[in-house]
């Protein structure tokens, strides 16, 4: 079908190709939505909107110093990719998250990749990420990263890029999962004429992946998650995993750090002792005895108690290294290194300024490129080079003549678009897709991910705290 | 269970069952007065009586402030949006807990009071629906759970409390209606208020006067607004939940001072009793408090 409005420009578009017409099956999906009435059109975003509104679907935001819970924003057009295109996004992933882990367990243990990488070394030991207290502790199955986020973006050509490895906390599993939900109830016509692959074992699979991480040898075992309470904007990601895996929800308050170093939760007949935990803490505020003093959302000398391997923690206390956007530009080399294999998918071109042919090239460049803090996550502190007036490109480049380490660059990545209903039209938005990977005695990813998108024209910026929607993302036969 | 959660759910089914309470006593005495001669604020003072915070009203007495008070201001703790607030506050913590369909239906219940900008009526009769709504999907579909329990425990704690404080209002405002007409008429919409006068009616078709109404509402076993009922329902409830024993003794003991007969010809023991029993649900609160919630 020849589309006449919708305008793809100059990006790469998941439904429509360079001559205007849909890719092969994405017609019966656009046409679906470029064939509803304008009517229509509001009645299914109204369905959308008192389904998600009685479902409870919020995430948390501040506004005016009030804690609002905000509906979350579902777009309804799905983002689609073939499955052949997927298994080998998957294939990848999981080469990743398996050289990563290696790569946290060498930090901790014999530091031979930082050995080979002096430059990278000196910026690990100096990393805030780098938890010295996590030296020689060995967790279950030598996995560090459990439970990851790898945000992937295609380029203008449409092939997909990895752009960061979220190897904390990452959130957005639980909004995936009833996106999906609310799918199936809105555009029930349209999901029967694709053979979409589910995702709703999601929860059983990180339940297994939890009790894989378990020193205990008890059958059946006590696995909490462990959430910073109902202020922290994801929290009702927490207590829907919590529910659907039926297992307890706890904060700090609810724990006890017994004599001999067991985690114990308080109940109604007493205590019980608790083998893993879910922490959506993070590692700065799991510990006040070893860390952040005065965090009141950790248990003091529950360090002594994971390196005792009287409970599991999970994702371990000092994986957080690996997030980090230094680290990132050298997970191709840990792949060959450590598994001795070529990377499957692609990564977007680091420059680390702490080398000084990388610094020269990003200061002389710096109009053409992204410019990043390595330590941040959630977009803040990006400078986007040809998007930056004169002034505020000069400020970015003294501050990174003042603290090199400090800052990466990249080349700007034209991210693909998708259509998305803007109202009652059929506009192209950009997206990009947070697959989640469960590293237990198996390796699992999810059919897809969470696909995030940027409602606001032109933009690029896809977190919802920013003005971000989110779209189920079907894997099609 | 948690310790936290236990204490979270027993708050929120307080909260939700003193919310469909003060509806129905705003709604019942405001119908009441279209049929009595009457000084019109002076009646409706007595339901901020009712609540125990009278000493927080400051406002000119009239109609408008006076319901204002009761039902939206949110600065007043024994208001129908405080309660609300309070309710959505502990239910964040409970999305883990609660069925699914109670979920939402607590969410419609919130959304509906929060988007009001109806008629008090309206906004009333809907929070008793919703309530209502709430508490069926409990006890229609949720599994007898230790959650189920709390909600149970809290749920007739706060009916019982509630109950015994209309009761005493009615009594001490009875002067108030001289014509003995007018006092009949009174206790008949106090059976109103609590969805009790047909279930009255078939027990008693010949008489309704206070001392009746009074063991009716006290005593009647098959009614779910008596005390008598509420207690029943907490000692069921008991049988689940561990080490106890104390938890027990204090439901027994909240009924016996209620089973001489004169007693209700005696407004001053009645009031006496009323009292104790009060002060009984405040001991077994503190007692459930210091042995499941800390």
């Amino acid at each position: 079908m020849k589309t006449k409005k919708y305008n793809t420009d100059k990006f790469f578009d998941e439904y429509i190709n360079k001559n205007n017409t849909s890719r092969k099956n994405f017609k019966d999906s656009f046409n679906f939505f470029k064939a509803l009435s304008n009517n229509k059109k509001k009645l299914l975003s109204n369905i959308r909107d008192s389904i998600i509104r009685s479902m409870g679907v919020t995430f948390r935001v501040y506004d005016n110093n009030r804690l609002i819970d905000r509906e979350w924003p579902l777009d309804l057009v799905p983002r689609i990719i073939i499955k052949k295109e997927w298994n080998e996004v998957k294939d990848g992933l999981i080469q990743r998250i398996k050289a990563i882990n290696f790569f946290i367990h060498d930090v901790y243990h014999k530091q031979e990749f930082l050995n080979q990488n002096p430059v990278l070394k000196s910026l690990i030991l100096d990393s805030p990420n780098f938890l010295k207290e996590c030296k020689g502790v060995v967790p279950k199955n030598k996995i560090w990263a459990n439970i990851s986020g790898t945000d992937l973006i295609k380029d203008h050509r449409g092939n997909f890029y990895v752009l960061e490895d979220n190897l904390r906390v990452p959130s957005g599993v639980a909004y995936m999962l009833e996106n999906r939900n609310v799918m199936k109830k809105v555009v029930t016509d349209l999901f029967n004429k694709y053979q979409v692959s589910p995702i709703d074992d999601y929860t059983s699979q990180l339940y297994k992946c939890l009790s894989d991480a378990s020193y205990s040898k008890d059958k059946l075992k006590t696995i909490v998650i462990l959430s910073p309470g109902i202020f922290n904007s994801a929290y009702f990601e927490h207590a829907y995993l919590a529910q659907q895996m039926g297992i307890d929800l706890v904060e700090s308050s609810d724990l006890i750090l017994s004599k001999d170093n067991y985690v114990y939760i308080k109940t109604i007949s007493g205590r019980k002792k608790v083998d893993v935990i879910y922490r959506r803490v993070n590692d700065d505020y799991l510990d006040p005895n070893v860390w952040v003093k005065d965090s009141t959302l950790g248990l003091p000398g529950i360090i002594n108690s994971w390196k005792e391997k009287k409970v599991a923690i999970v994702n371990a206390p000092g994986s957080g290294v690996a997030d980090d956007k230094a680290v990132y530009a050298f997970v191709p080399k840990m792949i060959e290194f450590y598994l001795n294999e070529k990377p499957k998918l692609k990564q977007v071109k680091t420059y680390l300024c702490a080398f000084e042919k990388d610094m020269k090239y990003v200061l002389s460049n710096i109009s053409k490129l992204v410019l990043k803090p390595v330590n941040e996550s959630g977009g803040y502190g990006i400078l986007i080079g040809p998007k930056a007036s004169k002034k505020e490109l000069d400020e970015y480049k003294a501050k990174i003549i003042d603290n090199p380490r400090n800052f990466v660059a990249q080349p700007l990545i034209k991210l693909s678009t998708s259509p998305s209903m803007i109202n009652t039209s059929i506009e192209p938005r950009h997206i990009d897709l947070r697959p989640f990977i469960l590293s237990g005695n198996n390796i699992f990813v999810t059919n897809g991910g969470l696909t995030r998108v940027a409602l606001t024209k032109g933009s690029t910026i896809v977190n919802s705290s920013q003005g971000g929607g989110s779209k189920d993302t079907w894997i099609i036969h | 269970m948690l310790s936290s959660i236990a204490e979270k759910t027993y708050w929120l089914s307080r909260y939700i069952e003193r919310i469909e309470n003060t509806s129905r006593l705003i709604n019942v005495n405001s119908d009441l007065l279209l049929d009595i001669p009457h000084d019109e604020s002076d009646d409706l003072k007595h339901l901020i009586q009712i609540t125990g915070h009278l000493k927080d009203f400051k406002k000119k007495n009239t109609k408008e402030n006076v319901f204002f008070f009761l039902i939206q201001d949110e600065k007043n703790p024994s208001s129908i949006k405080y309660s609300i607030e309070m309710a959505k506050m502990n239910s964040r913590y409970l999305l883990t807990m609660l069925p699914k369909s109670a979920w939402e239906q607590f969410n419609n219940l919130y959304t509906d009071f929060i988007s009001k900008n109806k008629s008090y009526n309206e906004d009333l009769y809907q929070i008793i629906r919703n309530s209502q709504r709430f508490f069926a999907i409990i006890s229609d579909g949720m599994q007898r759970n230790d959650v189920f329990n709390f909600i149970k425990l809290g749920r007739f704690i706060e009916r019982a409390d509630m109950l015994s404080r209309i009761i005493e209002d009615q009594i001490l405002r009875k002067e108030n209606f001289v014509n003995k007409y007018y006092q009949n008429l009174q206790w008949s919409s106090v059976l109103k208020s609590i969805n009790g006068f047909e279930s009255f009616k078939t027990e008693n078709k010949e008489n309704l006067n206070q001392e009746i109404v009074l063991k009716f509402i006290v005593m009647e076993k098959l009614f779910p607004r008596s005390l008598k009922y509420c207690v029943d329902k907490l000692l069921e409830v008991q049988r689940f939940l561990p080490k106890s024993q104390k938890i027990r003794k204090y439901m027994s003991e909240l009924l016996i001072e209620f089973s001489y007969d004169d007693l209700y010809k005696n407004d001053k023991k009645i009031l006496k009793v009323l009292d104790d029993f009060q002060f009984g649900l405040i001991k077994l609160d503190k007692e459930i408090n210091a042995r499941f919630f800390n």
